[in-house]
């Protein structure tokens, strides 16, 4: 007979609860796996069809554990959203700008590489490093039991947060015009935009979707074989 | 058979009938649903155990841990009374629910 403790507790991996919660869910679903397996084998069937039969019961380990997270924090839906985009969110932004000031202070500069009649700024040891980083916002907002799409959005949210901060340089711009009465050349603003677009956004955007889509099909992967040893 | 959507309308309702009878774990819980509606209503592990965790943190129904005859520790569920209050509302309403199609119905076939 199986070890229905140690199998529930393999595909519960990522369940985002305290360690005495998961637990207790670990043994509860654990206890009905076992009752169900040797109803089965009472009412008759072969050992291999009556494990077929109580594992049947859960198509998608990561979709149950995904909702027995939601159930057990069932409070508000802002709260998923904080604990799985926000929350990895900024810290993984925390994480890459710490790195980009402990480089700055250790003297790592950055490089200024010529492309098409302009210079964009190119920091080669950071961009190293974000894959790092989108790995990390990735693995916590899989923890948390986040979707597909809101992982790698957790990855890449200091791109997000930086795109977000160039494309508020319009409004503020059309604000401070009038106010300092400084006339503000689009033109000049748009350029630096799509020249320190590529620099700040485009490339350590790829980085950092690099590090999480790998840690999203190590999530996956790990998942599927566990699923596969059993069928 | 019934549908999809309808089953989930009815969970809620199914599980705090049975528990209203008395408390019961999980499998048991499932076995008793699919017995006493002859196999309509069937709540696999997946469907279960999420409902129940959600109806746990409504407060309508609360589980504590038991030990059986066999040393085997299960969690038993009962129905709090916020859970009995809100099961009068919830078989009304299916009660109405039901009525009304039966009427409609004949209508249809009159």
């Amino acid at each position: 007979m199986p070890d229905w403790r140690e199998l529930v507790r393999q595909r519960l991996s990522g369940l985002a609860l305290d360690a005495e919660e998961k637990d207790e869910v670990q043994v509860e679903l654990a206890a009905h796996l076992e009752e169900s397996y040797e109803v089965f084998c009472k009412e008759g069937l072969p050992e291999r069809e009556a494990l077929h039969r109580t594992f049947e019961q859960v198509a998608d380990w990561r979709d149950l554990q995904r909702r027995i997270f939601i159930a057990k924090r069932s409070v508000h839906p802002m709260q998923k959203r904080m604990h799985q985009l926000w929350i990895p969110g900024f810290l993984t932004m925390t994480l890459s700008t710490v790195f980009l000031m402990t480089l700055q202070k250790l003297g790592f500069n950055a490089r200024m590489v010529s492309w098409r009649d302009s210079d964009i700024l190119f920091y080669l040891p950071w961009l190293l490093s974000l894959p790092f980083c989108g790995a990390f916002g990735a693995y916590i907002s899989s923890r948390a039991g986040g979707s597909r799409g809101t992982v790698l959005l957790a990855s890449v949210f200091p791109v997000l947060a930086l795109t977000a901060a160039f494309l508020l340089m319009f409004p503020i711009d059309l604000v401070i015009e009038p106010i300092f009465n400084r006339p503000v050349d689009f033109s000049i603003v748009a350029t630096a935009i799509l020249k320190d677009g590529i620099g700040w956004i485009l490339i350590p955007g790829a980085a950092l979707l690099v590090g999480g889509l790998l840690v999203h099909f190590l999530f996956s992967r790990r998942l599927s074989s566990h699923e596969a040893a059993i069928g | 058979m019934i549908g999809s959507g309808i089953k989930r309308g009815t969970a809620e309702l199914a599980i705090l009938s049975v528990l209203e009878e008395s408390p019961l774990h999980g499998y048991e819980m499932a076995r008793r649903i699919e017995q006493q509606t002859k196999g309509a209503l069937r709540f696999t592990l997946a469907a279960l155990y999420p409902m129940l965790y959600r109806m746990e943190q409504r407060g309508w129904i609360r589980g504590s841990w038991e030990t059986s005859d066999n040393g085997r520790k299960r969690r038993c569920y009962r129905l709090t009374p916020s859970g009995k209050r809100k099961l009068l509302p919830l078989r009304k309403e299916w009660a109405e629910l039901f009525g009304a199609l039966r009427r409609l119905t004949k209508v249809s076939h009159a």
